[in-house]
C-alpha cells in the first residue's frame, strides 16, 4: 500500500511538472504581455513608453526567456509561493481564496442537488424500465443532457430577467450581490441566494441528467447478474432486490464518478460564471488568460491539476475500499 | 427473423445457409429499427444538405444567371470569394445583383435563392425591387421576410444560420476525424506493444487529459496567427483524443491475446499489418461510439468558444457567435432561440446516433434489449 502510494505520488509529481511546463510555455507565448494587453487595449494614450516597458518587464521578470521564467516559478512554488498577480496586484493565493467561496457555493449546491435528485430518478428509471412513464422520463433526461448550458443560461436569463421583469418572479441577470457591504447579514444572504438560483439551476440540470443516466446504465448491468436472479428466487421483494442487491453493487462506479467531479467542484465552470458574471474561479481563470496574468494562470492550472490527480487517486483508493476484490497492487 | 429475410422468404433460407450477414450489416439492420436514432440520422443528413445548398437557400447572389450571353453561378462566391465570376466585379455590380443584372443586360435572367437575404450584410432598401431595407437595432422581429428576424445591424438571422451550418458540421467531423486518428494511433501503439511504449503513451494521454482544455484551446488560438475556423477545428481535435486513446488501448490490450492474432502472427504478419488488418476492424465498433459523442462535444466546444468571443473571424459566422451577439441584447429573444435550438438539436442528434450505435454494436446491451 505504502509503495503504491509513493509510486502514485512520484508519478503525479512528474505529471504536474509536465502539465505546468506546457501551460507556462503556452501562456508565455501568447501574443502580448500583461503590460501591453492590460493598458494598450482600453486606452491607447496610456500605453507605456518603451523605456518604462523595459523597466517593468525587468521587475516582473519578463525580460528572461520563458523556460528560465518557468524554472523560477517552479522554484517559488516548491517554497510555497505562487507569486503575485500582475493585473490585480495581490498574491495569487489571496485571489484564489477570495474566489473559492463563490464557486463552491454554486458547484457544491449543484452537486448536492444533482445527487439528491439523480439517485432516486435513476433508481426509479431502472425499477420501471421499459414502461411508458420511464421512457418519457429517460427521453426528457436525455434531451436535458444534450441541452448546452450556455443556451439554457441565455433562455433562463431571457425568461426570468427580461420577460418576467417587474413581477415577483424576476431574478437578477448577473452578479452575486446588489446590496452594499454594510447591509445586514440576513439580507445579504437572501440576496446572494436569489442571484445564485439561475447559475445553480444551469449547473444542476446537466449533472442531474448525467448522473441519473449513469445510475440507470449501471443498474441495468447489475440486474442481469446471477445474484439478482438468486435474490428473486429466494423470494426477496422487488424493492429489496433493487436497493439491497442491485444498487449496492453499482456503488463502485458511482464512487469513481464522485472522485472525478472533485476538480469541477473547486474549479467551477468558466461558461456559467462568465454568463452570470459570478466572481468565482472559472471567471478568474478566463480573465487571467485574457489579461495574460501568468502567475494567476499558473496558480489556477496547478490547483486544477492537483485536484484532478487527487480525484483520480481518491477514486482508485475508494474503489479498493468498497470492493475488496480490487487491490491496489 | 430480420426484415429483409421476411420480405424475401425464398431467398432467406439460401442466404442464411451460404453466408451470414456481416457484423456491420447486422448492426445497420438493427440500427434501422430504432426510430429515434434514425430520426437523428435523417436530421444530420438534412443539415448536410442545408450546408451544401446554403447559397441556394439564402443569399443575394443568383444561383444561376445568364449575363451577356454566358451562364454564371455567382452563388459559389459564398463558398469561396475566388469562385465568384470576375466579370461582375469588373462591371461594378458591387455585390448587388437584382437591379444591376437588368440594367446592364436587359436580356439576362437569373434563378434566385429561395430566400433573398445575405448572411454577411443587411439587405438595403429596394435592393430586391419593392422590398424595404432590413430593420436594424432591436426592431427586427421574425416576420415573413426575415424568417428568424435580424440582428442589431440588420443582417438576416436565417441567412446567417443557413450559412453557419457548414461550420457546425465541419467542426464535428474534421476535429473528430483528427482526434480519432491521433487517439487510435496512440491507443493502438500502447495497447499492442505494452511495456515502455505503453508507459509513455499512457503518461502522455494523462498529461493531455489533465491540462485544462480551455487554457489549451485559448492559448493555442492566441498563439496561431490569423485564427481561422480550420485552426480552431485542428485545436479541438488535437486536444480531444484522450478518451478515444484510452478506449482503443483497452481494446487492443484485450484483443492482442486473442487467438486470431496469434494465428495472424503465425502466418508471418508484421505488427503493422496485425494492428491495421486484424485488430482494428474488431476494435472499431466500441471506438466509434466515443467518436460520435465526440462530434457532439466538439460542436459544443466550438459554439461555446464562439460564444465567449473566440470564434472564427467575421464574416464567417457560426451559431455560437450569433449567441454571443445576443448576450448584449437579451430583449432580442430571436437571437437566442433560433441558434440555441439549432445547436441543441445538432448535439442531440449526434448523441442519439452515438447511443444507437452503442446499442446495436455492444453485445451486452443487445442482450438486455431482448
Amino acid at each position: 500500500m505504502a509503495t503504491y502510494l509513493l509510486r502514485r505520488l512520484l508519478l503525479g509529481m512528474l505529471t504536474l511538472v509536465a502539465i505546468t511546463f506546457i501551460v507556462y510555455g503556452l501562456a508565455r507565448n501568447m501574443p502580448g504581455t500583461p503590460l501591453t494587453v492590460q493598458m494598450g487595449e482600453s486606452d491607447p494614450s496610456r500605453k507605456l513608453n518603451p523605456e518604462d516597458q523595459e523597466r517593468m518587464k525587468r521587475i516582473y521578470g519578463l525580460d528572461r526567456p520563458w523556460h528560465e521564467g518557468y524554472l523560477r516559478w517552479l522554484g517559488n512554488v516548491v517554497r510555497g509561493d505562487l507569486g503575485r498577480s500582475f493585473s490585480r496586484k495581490q498574491p495569487v493565493t489571496t485571489l484564489i481564496g477570495e474566489r473559492i467561496g463563490p464557486t463552491f457555493l454554486i458547484s457544491g449546491t449543484a452537486l448536492v442537488l444533482a445527487w439528491l435528485l439523480g439517485v432516486p430518478l435513476g433508481l426509479y428509471a431502472s425499477a420501471r424500465s421499459g414502461m411508458a412513464d420511464e421512457r418519457a422520463t429517460s427521453l426528457l433526461l436525455y434531451v436535458l443532457y444534450s441541452f448546452p448550458t450556455f443556451v439554457a443560461a441565455l433562455f433562463l436569463q431571457i425568461v426570468f430577467s427580461v420577460w418576467l421583469r417587474g413581477t415577483a418572479w424576476e431574478l437578477p441577470l448577473f452578479g452575486m450581490s446588489d446590496l452594499p457591504a454594510d447591509a445586514s447579514w440576513a439580507a445579504r444572504a437572501a440576496d446572494i441566494a436569489r442571484h445564485a438560483i439561475l447559475p445553480v439551476t444551469c449547473q444542476t440540470y446537466v449533472s442531474l441528467a448525467y448522473d441519473s443516466r449513469f445510475i440507470k446504465a449501471n443498474m441495468e448491468e447489475a440486474v442481469r447478474q446471477d445474484y439478482i436472479r438468486t435474490a428473486r428466487a429466494k423470494g426477496a421483494g422487488p424493492g429489496r432486490v433493487l436497493f439491497h442487491h442491485a444498487f449496492r453493487n453499482t456503488l463502485i462506479p458511482l464512487v469513481t464518478l464522485l472522485g472525478l467531479s472533485l476538480p469541477g467542484l473547486i474549479g467551477g465552470s468558466v461558461i456559467i460564471e462568465q454568463i452570470f458574471t459570478w466572481p468565482g474561479m472559472g471567471r478568474l481563470f478566463f480573465e487571467s488568460i485574457r489579461e495574460r496574468d501568468y502567475p494567476t494562470i499558473m496558480g489556477l492550472t496547478l490547483m486544477f491539476s492537483v485536484l484532478t490527480l487527487i480525484g483520480q487517486l481518491l477514486a482508485d483508493l475508494l474503489y479498493c475500499l468498497v470492493d475488496p476484490r480490487v487491490s491496489v497492487e | 427473423m430480420t426484415d429483409s429475410q421476411s420480405r424475401h422468404p425464398s431467398r432467406g433460407f439460401q442466404s442464411r445457409s451460404s453466408q451470414s450477414r456481416g457484423f456491420w450489416a447486422e448492426a445497420w439492420a438493427r440500427f434501422r429499427r430504432k426510430p429515434l436514432a434514425m430520426a437523428a440520422l435523417a436530421f444530420v443528413t438534412l443539415l448536410a444538405a442545408v450546408a451544401l445548398l446554403a447559397p441556394a437557400i439564402a443569399g443575394t447572389k443568383p444561383v444561376l444567371c445568364r449575363y451577356k450571353g454566358r451562364i454564371y453561378a455567382p452563388c459559389l462566391g459564398y463558398f469561396d470569394r475566388r469562385l465568384e465570376p470576375t466579370i461582375f466585379a469588373k462591371d461594378r455590380f458591387r455585390g448587388t445583383y437584382p437591379r444591376n443584372l437588368k440594367e446592364k443586360d436587359p436580356n439576362s435572367w437569373a434563378i434566385w435563392p429561395l430566400v433573398f437575404q445575405d448572411p454577411h450584410r443587411a439587405v438595403r432598401d429596394n435592393e430586391w425591387p419593392g422590398r424595404p431595407a432590413n430593420p436594424a437595432k432591436d426592431e427586427g422581429r421574425p416576420n415573413g421576410i426575415n424568417l428568424f428576424g435580424t440582428d442589431q445591424y440588420g443582417v438576416d438571422v436565417f441567412a446567417k444560420m443557413v450559412h453557419g451550418t457548414t461550420i457546425a458540421l465541419l467542426v464535428g467531423v474534421v476535429s473528430m476525424g483528427l482526434a480519432g486518428t491521433i487517439g487510435i494511433i496512440v491507443g493502438a501503439l500502447g495497447g499492442y506493444f505494452g511495456g515502455w511504449i505503453d508507459m509513455l503513451t499512457s503518461r502522455i494521454t494523462e498529461i493531455v487529459m489533465c491540462v485544462p482544455t480551455l487554457v489549451l484551446i485559448l492559448a493555442v488560438i492566441a498563439i496561431v496567427e490569423k485564427p481561422t475556423i480550420w485552426k480552431t477545428m485542428a485545436i479541438i481535435g488535437a486536444t480531444g483524443w484522450t478518451g478515444i486513446a484510452r478506449l482503443t488501448r483497452g481494446e487492443f490490450l484485450r484483443l492482442r491475446q486473442s487467438e486470431f492474432v496469434t494465428a495472424a502472427r503465425a502466418t508471418g504478419a508484421g505488427p503493422v499489418r496485425i494492428m491495421l488488418r486484424h485488430i482494428l476492424p474488431n476494435a472499431l465498433a466500441p471506438v466509434l461510439v466515443p467518436i460520435t459523442f465526440g462530434i457532439a462535444s466538439a460542436i459544443l466546444t466550438e459554439s461555446s468558444l464562439s460564444f465567449l468571443g473566440f470564434g472564427p473571424p467575421p464574416p464567417a459566422a457560426s451559431w455560437g457567435s450569433l449567441l454571443n451577439d445576443a448576450r448584449s441584447n437579451l430583449s432580442m429573444w430571436w437571437l437566442v432561440v433560433f441558434p440555441g435550438v439549432a445547436i441543441f438539436l445538432t448535439v442531440l442528434a449526434y448523441n442519439l446516433i452515438g447511443e444507437g450505435l452503442q446499442e446495436v454494436t455492444d453485445p451486452r446491451l443487445r442482450e438486455a434489449r431482448k
